[in-house]
């Protein structure tokens, strides 16, 4: 189905009330920047271009939130404007947090309440490299059952083709019908969609043209102790910015809040870029040395959540790129063990 | 799925409080309901209002209804658990992580290595064994301390060796002139000269500071033992419980999820498991 712009606003108006809605705005310091936030009618927004700064994962696993009791709101959200990059990360947060085993009482209100409206890609940044991670900077919307969103919605002049990805997408598409009028995707829609998709893949393989394509992430381990890492980590001054702002990092510690009368439990983010992370009480810890520290993200990212999950940790965001004050580079780190 | 809450906290009522050495000390713990773990799984006890940290409880798993859980003084939570007083109210949560694997021992030797506080968790262990002592062919503890007055739960030896099939050995590093100790001296491993069982199907858990795991594990391999009977009881900074937070990553492995109990087999060709 084809969807207006003018008409997604009016049903985002309509449906205000009813639903906490996000959608990327353009920041008022740096143009360039995108970060989600409530919607304004007032303001214009930014479905399309390129991810925002700060992960989606910010508005499901809260920087510091009650978990006992769990104080997530239950009320629904439309979360509009989410790039691939993010719902490849989202799928990595779902297996580490509502799995058969555990599941996170604050993720899952958060993820039960809100429906994900995506949206294809059609600019990039310089620190975008999805594609080395052979992911695009659009979802995959050919597998049937296996999207990662409620709804894709692909820019096509001054329209948008709807996809359903799940359940909560029909229900979703179901109320836009109430308020828009939706038209037939035609073959030229689908050809223009077709020819973004390529221009916007050309443009982020462009960005990425000096590093190596074909990647294995075996060289992590196969190079634990090169010299790589130490001559990386100079640089890093472990401010943590990499893994705050990375779209999988799930990392916590658990503030006792009790009283004598109730027991209270209070999760924040931690990161293991961070000194004293994985100290215990007497000193030891497993990685005495900074570059141990530094490396340890890399093998978190491409080896332990390949082996825990099957999935790699990294997305191809490039998030951690932009955020290191050091203006460390993963893709050079990566670029050097395989040349090692 | 499971739909309760996995920071839910069990009150417990502090029953009793053991001074066991200059530097450890046992609770005597009752939860508000029966508490069912098995043995080797771990337990996050908090203070309300200061934080908690992980501990294997010391008691049995066949009793429920109340457990000790032995302490050393030796960072912040643990050095403010060490005020609480009878009377007080502390936190449980859990049990986590996967326990030893009792099966396994069946109709075997089982020889116990242990030092210092790493006596609490194979207390457990010994225990559970002794409640069900015929399913082993042998038990051998081999117990060791810095010194004697840190040698806990001398009280309870007679009690342990009067069990048929029980042998219990002990050595203290350092004994100075004066000191009560009719055991050896020497480092835990020179114990193990006088263990008279077969290594080559045998079981040996090893439980203690990390020093102590190194060269256990070392000296238990040159003796024969192999590396996939033997048991490692690997303490990290299990921070959560449940494989969430990352903080006790040994290489691909947690230790609070799929530890803490692992063969040296398991974790072997990971990274700095001694640390």
């Amino acid at each position: 189905m084809v969807v207006s712009k003018s008409d997604l606003i009016k049903f985002f108006d309509t449906v205000q009330s009813e639903f906490d809605i996000f959608v990327p705005y353009q920041t008022e310091r740096e143009k360039d920047d995108l970060v989600f936030k409530q919607y304004d009618s007032e303001k214009e927004f930014v479905l399309d271009k390129y991810r925002t700064i700060d992960p989606v994962r910010t508005l499901f696993y809260l920087p510091s939130e009650s978990v006992l009791p769990p104080s997530a709101k239950t009320n629904k959200r439309i979360i509009a404007g989410v790039k691939n990059c993010d719902l490849l990360g989202l799928a990595v947060l779902d297996d580490a947090l509502l799995n058969d085993n555990f599941v996170e009482p604050n993720y899952k209100i958060w993820r039960d309440s809100s429906y994900i409206i995506s949206c294809d890609c059609t600019d990039a940044l310089q620190t975008c490299h999805c594609v080395l991670l052979d992911n695009n900077p659009y979802p995959n919307n050919d597998t049937e059952g296996d999207a990662l969103f409620d709804l894709n919605v692909s820019p096509v002049e001054d329209k948008f083709i709807i996809e359903v990805g799940s359940k909560k997408g029909e229900e979703l598409l179901e109320k836009i019908k109430e308020v828009c009028t939706l038209t037939e995707v035609t073959n030229n829609d689908k050809e223009i969609r077709e020819a973004n998709h390529a221009e916007v893949l050309k443009k982020v393989r462009d960005i990425n043209s000096d590093f190596t394509q074909d990647r294995h992430y075996d060289v992590i381990t196969e190079n634990k102790e090169a010299s790589v890492w130490k001559e990386f980590c100079n640089e890093c001054v472990q401010c943590g910015a990499c893994t705050n702002i990375c779209p999988t990092c799930y990392c916590l510690i658990l503030n006792d809040e009790s009283t004598k009368e109730e027991f209270r439990k209070v999760r924040s983010w931690d990161s293991c870029q961070l000194v004293g992370y994985a100290e215990v009480a007497g000193g030891g810890t497993p990685r005495e040395h900074r570059w141990e520290t530094f490396r340890n993200r890399y093998q978190c990212k491409y080896n332990f959540m390949k082996f825990n999950f099957d999935k790699l940790g990294c997305t191809g965001c490039g998030r951690c790129i932009s955020a290191c004050p050091a203006e460390i580079d993963l893709r050079e780190v990566i670029q050097s063990l395989q040349e090692v | 799925m499971p739909d309760k809450n996995p920071y839910e906290v069990l009150k417990a009522d502090v029953l009793d409080v053991i001074e066991e050495s200059p530097t450890i000390k046992s609770f005597y713990l009752k939860p508000e309901s029966p508490f069912e773990f098995a043995t080797g799984q771990f337990i996050e006890l908090s203070l309300p209002g200061i934080g908690e940290a992980p501990f294997t409880p010391s008691s049995s798993h066949y009793e429920t209804e109340k457990m000790w859980v032995t302490i050393m003084n030796a960072g912040f939570v643990t050095n403010e658990i060490h005020k609480v007083q009878k009377g007080d109210v502390m936190g449980i949560r859990g049990p986590y992580g996967k326990g030893y694997p009792l099966d396994k021992f069946n109709g075997k030797d089982v020889l116990l290595l242990g030092g210092g506080v790493g006596l609490a968790p194979l207390r457990c262990l010994l225990q559970t064994m002794i409640h069900d002592a015929k399913d082993y062919k042998s038990i051998t503890v081999c117990f060791g301390a810095r010194t004697p007055a840190d040698m806990i739960y001398q009280d309870q030896i007679d009690d342990w060796k009067s069990v048929g099939g029980v042998r219990h050995l002990c050595t203290v590093d350092k004994c100075s002139e004066g000191d009560k100790w009719h055991g050896k001296t020497g480092v835990v491993t020179v114990l193990l000269d006088d263990v008279i069982i077969d290594p080559k199907d045998a079981i040996a858990i090893v439980c203690g500071p990390p020093i102590m795991m190194k060269f256990g594990t070392f000296s238990l391999i040159d003796k024969g033992f192999k590396p996939e009977n033997i048991y490692l009881s690997m303490e990290k900074k299990m921070y959560c419980g449940f494989g969430q937070c990352r903080h006790c990553v040994i290489g691909k492995y947690y230790a609070c999820k799929d530890g803490p109990v692992f063969t040296y087999e398991q974790i072997k060709d990971e990274e700095k498991i001694w640390d």
